[in-house]
């Protein structure tokens, strides 16, 4: 039997190379008919009893919106998205903290309750609306009464509470758990005071909405009976998740693709069904390939094409090439706790000295912009003033900085020394198979060795990069890394004193003023009386210098032109998914 | 025969233990670990320890192995940290798919190099064998990731951008219509995507096997039984396929259960290059995200590829050699 199965797969193979020869049509079509259910629907994650049994009544439901033509002409076509990596933990929201897969669940396959617009307010989404009381210590939501899961059930007022339930159980790891610091997290945190309505309990705090804003609701009838120390290894969550939002999932293809389509259920108050008929997101790793598919029309979007790619994409006639600042920011982290590294003048003088304009414009390509602070340039707190002429490159002031700190070259051998002999050696340390990284811990080491500091970058694989740093003894000096910052601002565990043992106080920080504004900006509700106060915190970073804050990167994303009515920012890539669509004659 | 095949077999139950054993070991002693991917501020530490409760990796090492030793006996495989899904079922999705590539790869690889061997030596010394030879150590010296790349770009990108008449698809195993198919549009479909990744793993193997080949013909080729086989007027294409080429393919097709493990290693590069969904990228995931139960899977089914690789090769020898006898 092996045998004669071997056997036809080397006749396979002498097929080949004929097959070559006549495959020459630029791919299969995506017409699509009137609307109808994907074969593979019914499919998804047969032979797991709880898989076949939901989208058993997935399929139900559906099935009776078969054949219902589309309402408008720009209904139609299958959009393909593709990006380096699988969606780890699916549409999983109780155990997954990847990017990816926060989008596709709060704007793909499953509702938040609030959104944000351009300017960060809160919208309605899934709560129809929501009021605070006048202490600010309790918030209701009211819950749109025609969302239902793909299965047919209702999204309820318990969806919410359970959700957030799961969200504070310990066992459930929940990953974000800084989301609810200021929520009442004991029996009476929150209520369900109707089907439709839910009231949570809570302190003041600016941020109060944004939890709401990055947690998707679950559904309760599906995985309520499930022990919480099992919800990350159920199937629900890459095997055959069931959704709420403007997509169904059809089809998860291990370590290749996820297919979604348009859910026709999808509320008319909140644009009705989607105007493509199928969403398919594709994990390509090699970034070679990834162009390649969207210049030849296999990709309608090429998430975050590598700044040297962007020429390419902005050449080719059948691409345009999204920019736009986003909310990450990399950074060389300074190790206070070394005896070369204590003074802050030291710390300021590393970062004079080395030309972060000229790295930008190196390895971004020029898309980016030098970093001072935290506050990344989508954030309403963001003020570029700061820090701009203080930090500037200048090596003569960073020189001056060195010899004000008592480091000086006293043998002549190009590095300087303090009077105790010790030489301004520090190790830059990056991780394995980052080339950025390393690039900029090598152009560091140039750049400051004209200023007498000697710089050794040092690579170190990944898990083991981040114990060195996260744990005492914390063996490094220095180290290259990045931070993607999410809406509610709060860099307490960097910075506060009180964390100073903590995994992410690298830079060992201990500073009063530092600590007041940390404990304070929280709690200020207003952003125009926030904003000067976030400008003083940033003020004091930059005197303090824990980290050269290198520079924000912006993001890029290539997109097919026949995709029309994309919208994307800091907010994210799938931001208005349900509404991109594809001219009847391009599909 | 069948005795043999069964010793060895049996033989090499011990022999995968040991190699997942000592994997076992390693992988769990390495530095790192699976809960890292969450490192963020926004994670507690104690959610970091709850989610190590949670995949078991809270318990002292030697019960982890015995447990799994355990599991391994009933065919569990256990639960993958970053997948979240049964081992076995991802294996089961992803195995094939490498199976189809690698088979194929050697298939091609070992007609177009025994050919190609075959010509050289007939004319050796020819302007054909001078080229071939030089032609066949530029694939052999290639790195096959970026001979991949190549072929991306010249057969995808540029073929596409350009307008050749032939394209080919630069990733994945199918189209996104694949479910909308007919039959044979479907196998059609697969054969075209098939067809990149497959030729470039194929042509560096390809040309080692027509080295290989030249030279085993050339030996045989001085034989005194090729000359009476000529002096008894045999036609020429009877000499070299039925007299001489038979007894050069013995050392040739033994290569066929040697080049199997290469090939699994061959095909993390191509995988990750075509997007190509199969157990290489797979096991090297696993390896950077510390996927215990996906490394230590991944291992064993590569353990037990090379053990049936090197079975194959002494069964060949066998079959091709009546000299050879296991008894």
């Amino acid at each position: 039997m092996r045998e004669a199965r071997l056997a036809r797969l080397i006749l396979v193979a002498g097929l080949t190379v004929m097959m070559g020869a006549c495959g020459g049509e630029g791919g299969a079509s995506r017409e699509a008919g009137p609307w109808m259910l994907e074969a593979s629907l019914a499919e998804a994650g047969s032979g797991i009893p709880f898989c076949e049994e939901v989208t058993a009544r997935v399929s139900a439901f559906m099935s009776q919106f078969e054949g219902q033509m589309p309402p408008s002409e720009r209904h139609g076509g299958a959009v393909v998205v593709a990006s380096i990596g699988e969606i780890p933990d699916g549409m999983n929201n109780h155990v997954s903290q990847d990017y990816t897969a926060s989008q596709h669940q709060s704007f793909v396959n499953l509702m938040t309750l609030v959104t944000y617009d351009e300017n960060q307010i809160a919208m309605p989404y899934l709560a129809e609306s929501w009021e605070v009381s006048d202490d600010a210590s309790e918030i209701t939501f009211h819950i749109r009464d025609d969302v239902y899961w793909h299965d047919g059930e209702l999204t309820d007022a318990y969806d919410v509470a359970y959700t957030f339930k799961r969200a504070i159980d310990p066992e459930t790891a929940f990953p974000n758990a800084a989301y609810w610091t200021h929520y009442d997290q004991g029996p009476d945190g929150v209520e369900v005071v109707d089907s439709f309505t839910v009231k949570f309990r809570m302190r003041p705090h600016a941020d109060y909405i944004d939890p709401w804003r990055a947690t998707a609701i679950m559904p309760e009838h599906l995985l309520g009976d499930v022990p919480s120390t099992e919800l990350r290894q159920h199937p629900y969550g890459t095997v055959c998740p069931v959704g709420n939002g403007p997509f169904i999932f059809v089809e998860h293809r291990e370590a290749a693709s996820w297919t979604f389509q348009a859910n026709p259920a999808f509320p008319a108050g909140l644009g009705g069904r989607p105007y493509v008929d199928r969403y398919v997101y594709r994990v390509i790793t090699e970034q070679t390939t990834l162009l390649t598919e969207l210049l030849t029309g296999g990709l309608d979007v090429y998430i975050r094409p590598m700044p040297d790619q962007a020429q390419a994409v902005i050449d080719s006639d059948a691409v345009d090439l999204l920019q736009y600042p986003f909310r990450s920011y990399v950074l060389v982290g300074w190790n206070a706790r070394r005896p070369q590294l204590a003074d802050k003048r030291v710390r300021q003088a590393l970062t004079r000295g080395t030309n972060r304009q000229e790295i930008v414009d190196a390895l971004l390509q020029g898309y980016g912009t030098v970093a001072n602070g935290s506050v990344p340039p989508f954030h309403w707190a963001y003020d570029p003033s700061i820090g701009r002429d203080a930090m500037s490159y200048d090596q003569d002031a960073a020189r001056a900085l060195l010899d004000a700190a008592g480091w000086v070259d006293r043998d002549g051998d190009g590095v300087r020394e303090n009077a105790e002999g010790v030489r301004l050696a520090i190790s830059i340390k990056y991780n394995h198979g980052n080339d950025m990284r390393q690039d900029i811990a090598e152009i560091m080491q140039a750049q400051l060795a004209d200023i007498g500091v000697e710089v050794t970058p040092t690579v170190v694989e990944w898990g083991t990069l981040l114990d060195q740093i996260g744990q005492s003894p914390r063996d490094f000096d220095g180290v290259v890394m990045g931070w993607v910052v999410e809406y509610k601002l709060d860099d307490t565990d960097l910075f506060h004193s009180r964390n100073i043992s903590a995994t992410y106080a690298w830079s060992g920080t201990q500073r009063p003023d530092i600590d007041r504004f940390l404990d304070e900006l929280p709690l200020v509700v207003d952003r125009e009386e926030a904003k000067p106060l976030w400008s003083q915190y940033q003020e004091l970073l930059v005197d303090e210098q824990p980290y050269t804050f290198f520079f924000f990167s912006d993001r890029l994303d290539g997109i097919n032109k026949r995709l029309r009515g994309v919208e994307m920012d800091a907010r994210g890539e799938w931001l208005n998914i349900k509404d991109w669509w594809i001219p009847a004659d391009l599909r | 025969m069948t005795t043999f095949i069964v010793r060895r077999l049996l033989g090499a139950i011990p022999l995968v233990l040991g190699i997942a054993t000592i994997i076992f070991f390693v992988v769990n002693l390495a530095p790192g670990d699976p809960a890292d991917r969450f490192s963020s501020p926004s994670m507690s530490p104690e959610a970091r320890e709850q989610i190590r409760v949670n995949l078991g990796l809270d318990q002292p090492i030697h019960i982890r192995y015995v447990r799994w030793l355990g599991a391994l006996a009933q065919g569990d495989l256990g639960v993958s940290f970053s997948r979240n899904r049964p081992v076995t079922d991802i294996i089961q999705e992803l195995l094939p798919n490498t199976l189809l590539l690698s088979f194929t790869a050697i298939g091609v690889a070992f007609v177009l190099g025994i050919l190609l061997g075959i010509l050289q030596a007939v004319r050796q010394y020819s302007l054909l064998d001078s080229i071939a030879s030089i032609v066949g150590l530029f694939f052999y010296s290639m790195p096959s990731f970026w001979l991949a790349l190549m072929m991306v770009l010249l057969f995808s990108l540029f073929a596409s951008v350009w307008g050749w008449p032939i394209y080919f698809p630069a990733s994945d195993i199918q189209s996104i219509d694949y479910a909308f198919l007919s039959p044979f549009e479907k196998v059609r479909d697969r054969l075209w995507h098939l067809t990149l990744p497959a030729t470039s793993l194929a042509l560096v193997l390809a040309a080692g096997i027509a080295r290989y080949t030249r030279a085993s013909m050339l030996e045989e080729i001085r034989q005194d039984f090729v000359r009476t086989a000529r002096a008894k007027g045999l036609s020429e294409r009877v000499v070299i396929f039925k007299h001489t080429l038979r007894n050069a393919l013995i050392p040739v097709i033994t290569l066929v259960g040697l080049y199997l493990p290469f090939l699994f290693s061959g095909t993390v590069f191509i995988e990750t290059v075509f997007a190509w969904p199969g157990m290489g990228k797979l096991v090297v995931d696993a390896i950077l995200q510390r996927d215990y139960p996906i490394i230590m899977g991944g291992s064993l089914v590569f353990a037990m590829m090379v053990v049936v690789g090197n079975l194959v090769a002494d069964v060949l020898y066998a079959v091709v050699d009546p000299r050879i006898r296991y008894d």
